[in-house]
């Protein structure tokens, strides 16, 4: 038997012989030993039988044989390939951890908002297009253009529907909605208010395949006074009740059944509505006119039928259809030809339901759509604040080239190929990307709550699915190799003996392609600053433009018309506290959203029948105290006053409506006329209503900057159901809020209270533009945060490779300004090249941007040489930090070693 | 005693089926029960028997198992599953073969 001490003699001497191959080392001892142990049975000395089984083994070049052949069988596997490249790139990143943060950092950032802005995409593009038949829908869109008035709008006649469902083969089923704003609902007592309430004919279910879950989906919205309501309203009124046949109460007035209950509509379409009415029972959807447009109108196609074909059609039905009533309305002889002859234009198409989210905008959107234009402006930006990441990547690793140049040298010498050099590089950005991407995924996690805030949608990293992960893995792959692909092309290429004679001099002044790539940087980053600072200003300028009315200390009580006939008591006994400057009672109020009517009136005496004549103007109904409420000017003449009985039949016009009429004479004590109600909601021809202009208030914008100020009128009527507002003195809302709810409970108990300031609602018809300039803004300070990253490392790393001639620089007297300054400059320089780039696209795109409004601010050369100077200011703090750490540097220090 | 050259076209099978007979064994055990059988015809060489067990093991067909024994250290070499299912297939490839060796050289074979 063998000892131990045989056995550590085997184990030092096959050591000896070279045997240290992890794996094989342990085998050929036991096996070594199991051999000798046997011969030893037979007698043989130990030392005999060693001897002998090693020269079985063919001594110490058999050995080695063997350990090599199984060494290289086990190297040429691709796993161990991979293995070793991985830990190589994990040393590197290790031992360069400064480099390696920065490169991360920038990446995840950039990365990160990627995935939101992708996130973002998706559902922005997958709107309306979960209904079965969504290629198949489409809508009705009108253009006319009348009396000087131009609409681009969804509404369209009343008939419209139905004759297209019943003369036109290829409808399958045409609807209709009619909005009418809010409506209080309620089950026995307590009112609540719904906004998302609209009328609709019976077959919505038919176009709109939305999941009924009780109810017949056929018959629920034939019959009048019928209503269906989504899943979340049935459990917000009956909770574990069966709604089904119940009844609701509108507007504390109509009892409406419930006949079908229907799934929450999902968040990504255009409309949300909870309560559909029935169509049935509204008297205006029974009129079988063409000149009034209130109804947004869908049609289903037939499976096959051609949209564009149909479309054709339409001028058709115009001159049948349309025309001959017009004829009745404006004067018996209109023919289309007159008509379009006189600039007129009613024109019918067909807009696809794909289309709604992000490429319409018109009058009549049930909600705000998006904008296909913002989509691919989020898109381009993401994409650039991802390259700029990949570039602070492609110019460290490269600066950083000198450093690594020994070792690619030394490796080529080894018998490294080219294209193992490559792969060894682009491992180390793989991983890299890797780690970004995983940090990138808490990021946008932690941030996507913010960014719903602002976009207004309900994002969700989508965890469960699979895709995730291989997408993941996908764009590791991608952004590793994108980011990779330069430095590994310029690093592997290095030529050994060159390197290793130490010709390697790859300061700053080598790289063109880092210096391009860094102004492309800056460029991206400088136009985004401009572009934040143009919207801000653009912002500022429509909150502080003189608007013709008082925005601010009004408050505004929704829904009066709950309040029955306490309506003006309560309005008087607010008035009676003291605390109130004025009040109104009206829906027409100078913001959008509010209430607004639209009629033809002419100069009397002037021919109705003549286009011309005709001014299509918005005619509100006002009562004594608007004017002053609101605070307007009365430019010429005066307002309504109780004093004067006459003016019942009184009318204050705006200066564009003076512009549009063109009086003959004297303005003041002019009459305006059009016709007057036949009774059944049409105008009689027979009927003329008069008006005597007393007073021209000065023009006030009341919609959005974007338009102009419009033709309008305003005539009395004191018993508006409208809203009631009221101006008030006191710097303390709250007081002004407690004093109105407490009167309100008082006059109109189980009513909901509802309010708003009118400088709020004013701020919300910009609330787009303060989103994007929001957004904008963040966008543009984690650009510059990224490139500041980069020209961080960047200036550390010049420091670095200078720091002998920064030693004998002060040696020899430099001051450490002049040093700071010679660090600084050629960087600065390129920021500054950045900054001619930047201005001129930037004053295109802000010139784009700006195209749509008709009231926009001065973007003056200032702005931009501001924007530059904030990032040339960026730029030189981040570099004097590193240039003056290496400038204060002592030069004993640098100067001391070799 | 064979030659080795024509052993070496043959090694994976006689290792792959002396694993299955004998369950778990160690290198030298191999090549002594491989003696055994064949009457000490044929001798397995190290050079080629220690760089097969580790092909086939980085293939999947064998794993390992260390035992410590005092001072010395034995790997035992097992059939993965997907060892065992090979070896069945292997052996009838290589009687296959030996037909036709037959059929080609002209010579009955019992």
């Amino acid at each position: 038997m063998l000892t131990d001490d045989h056995i550590s003699y085997i184990i030092k001497d096959l050591n000896y012989r070279g045997i240290v191959a992890e794996g094989i080392q342990d085998e050929l001892i036991d096996h070594i030993c199991s051999a000798v142990e046997t011969e030893m049975v037979n007698g043989t000395r130990f030392i005999d039988a060693y001897h002998h089984i090693l020269k079985s083994f063919g001594h110490t070049a058999g050995l080695r044989e063997t350990q090599k052949q199984t060494i290289q069988l086990e190297n040429t596997k691709p796993k161990n390939m991979l293995k070793n490249y991985f830990t190589v790139a994990i040393r590197n990143l290790r031992k360069h951890s400064f480099y390696s943060f920065i490169n991360v950092a920038g990446l995840s950032i950039g990365l990160a908002i990627c995935f939101i802005i992708i996130l973002f995409v998706i559902n922005e593009i997958s709107y309306d297009k979960h209904f079965a038949y969504a290629d198949r829908i489409y809508r009705i869109k009108s253009e006319i253009k009348f009396g000087g008035n131009h609409y681009n709008m969804l509404y369209a006649p009343p008939v419209m529907a139905s004759t297209l469902a019943t003369e036109y083969p290829e409808v399958e089923a045409a609807i209709r909605f009619r909005e009418r704003g809010s409506y209080l609902v309620k089950r026995n007592i307590d009112n609540i208010k719904e906004d998302h309430v609209i009328w609709t004919d019976k077959d919505f279910f038919k176009v709109f395949a939305i999941p009924v879950v009780a109810g017949n989906a056929e018959t629920a919205l034939a019959e009048p006074n019928s209503i269906a309501i989504s899943e979340t309203i049935a459990h917000k009124y009956f909770p574990n009740e069966n709604a089904l046949g119940q009844t609701l109460i509108l507007d504390n007035k109509w009892n409406m059944k419930i006949t079908a209950i229907y799934k929450p509509i999902p968040t990504n379409t255009h409309f949300h509505f909870d309560i559909l009415i029935a169509m049935e029972g509204l008297e205006e959807a029974k009129r079988q006119v063409w000149y009034s447009n209130n109804f947004q109108t869908y049609i289903l196609l037939r499976q096959g039928a051609d949209a564009k074909q149909l479309e054709g059609k339409f001028p058709e039905l115009v001159v049948k259809r349309a025309m001959p009533q017009l004829a009745e309305v404006l004067g018996d002889n209109l023919t289309m030809e007159k008509f379009v002859a006189a600039g007129n234009k009613m024109e019918f198409t067909l807009q696809p339901l794909s289309d709604i989210h992000l490429r319409s905008s018109l009058q009549g959107e049930f909600e705000p759509n998006f904008d296909i234009a913002y989509v691919y402006l989020f898109v381009a930006i993401a994409l650039f604040i991802l390259i700029i990441a990949c570039i602070n990547f492609m110019n460290l690793s490269t600066a950083r080239s000198a450093n690594r140049a020994k070792e690619v040298g030394i490796r080529k010498v080894m018998g490294s190929f080219r294209s193992h050099l490559m792969r060894q590089f682009l491992t180390e950005s793989i991983l890299l990307t890797f780690i970004s991407i995983l940090l990138a995924l808490l990021l946008a996690y932690l941030l996507l709550p913010l960014f719903n805030q602002l976009s207004l949608r309900t994002l969700s990293i989508p965890f469960q699915q699979p895709m995730l992960y291989g997408i993941i893995i996908l764009a590791a792959l991608a952004v590793g190799l994108l980011a990779g692909l330069y430095p590994s092309f310029f690093l592997s290429a290095f030529k050994p003996v060159s390197v290793l004679k130490g010709h390697v001099a790859l300061g700053m002044k080598s790289g063109f392609i880092r210096s391009a790539l860094v102004v492309f940087q800056f460029t991206v980053s400088i136009f985004l600053v401009i572009g934040t600072l143009a919207v801000n200003r653009q912002l500022n300028y429509i909150q502080n433009k003189k608007l013709g009315f008082n925005k601010d200390q009004v408050i505004v009580i929704e829904d009066a018309y709950a309040l029955g006939n306490n309506r003006m008591p309560f309005k008087d006994e607010i008035m009676r506290s003291g605390k109130m400057e004025n009040a109104t009672m009206t829906g027409y109020l100078p913001v959008s959203g509010s209430w607004r009517s639209d009629n033809p009136w002419w100069v009397e005496g002037r021919d109705p029948a003549v286009q011309e004549n005709m001014v299509s103007i918005q005619d509100w109904r006002v009562d004594y105290d608007y004017i002053n409420t609101m605070g307007m000017t009365i430019k010429e003449g005066r307002g309504f006053s109780r004093e004067f009985p006459s003016d019942s039949s009184a009318v204050i016009i705006n200066e564009a409506s003076v512009k549009r009429f063109n009086f003959n004479g004297d303005i003041i004590g002019s009459k305006i006329a059009t016709f007057g109600d036949g009774g059944n909601g049409e105008p009689d021809r027979n009927k003329l209503i008069t008006l005597t202009v007393i007073g021209i208030v000065e023009d006030f914008h009341f919609e959005s900057l974007k338009e102009n100020v419009s033709p309008l009128m305003m005539e009395l009527n004191e018993k508006s159901e409208g809203p009631i507002s009221f101006r008030f003195q006191s710097q303390n809302t709250q007081e002004v809020i407690r004093l109105v709810e407490a009167k309100w409970k008082e006059l109109a108990p189980g009513q909901p209270f509802a309010y708003y300031f009118l400088d709020q609602r004013f701020g919300s018809m910009y609330a787009a533009e303060t989103r994007l300039g929001k957004i904008f803004g963040i966008f543009s300070v984690l650009a510059v945060l990224i490139a500041c990253l980069g020209l961080f490392a960047l200036t550390a790393f010049t420091a670095e490779q200078r720091m002998k001639e920064i030693g004998i620089r002060k040696v020899l007297g430099a001051s450490i300004s002049s040093i700071v300054v010679l660090l600084s400059k050629e960087l600065g320089k390129l920021v500054l090249i950045a900054f001619v780039l930047a201005a001129p696209l930037a004053w295109y795109g802000i010139d784009w941007w700006l195209k749509d409004y008709t009231y926009k601010t001065d973007i003056g050369f200032g702005l931009y040489l501001m924007a530059g100077l904030v990032a040339f200011l960026i730029a030189l703090a981040t570099m004097s930090f590193q240039s003056f750490k290496a400038a204060a540097s002592d030069p004993v220090k640098s100067l001391k070693s070799e | 005693m064979h030659s080795p050259e024509l052993l070496k076209g043959t090694l994976q099978t006689i290792l792959l089926k002396v694993l299955k007979d004998h369950g778990k064994m160690y290198g030298y055990e191999i090549t002594q029960r491989v003696k055994e059988l064949s009457d000490g015809r044929i001798l397995l060489t190290e050079g080629a028997l220690y760089p097969s067990l580790h092909k086939l093991e980085a293939e999947g067909l064998l794993k390992t198992e260390t035992v410590m024994m005092g001072k010395r250290v034995r790997k035992y070499y097992s059939l993965t599953i997907e060892g065992k299912s090979l070896v069945k297939e292997r052996v009838s490839e290589f009687v296959d073969f030996i037909r036709t060796m037959g059929n080609v050289l002209q010579v009955e074979l019992s």
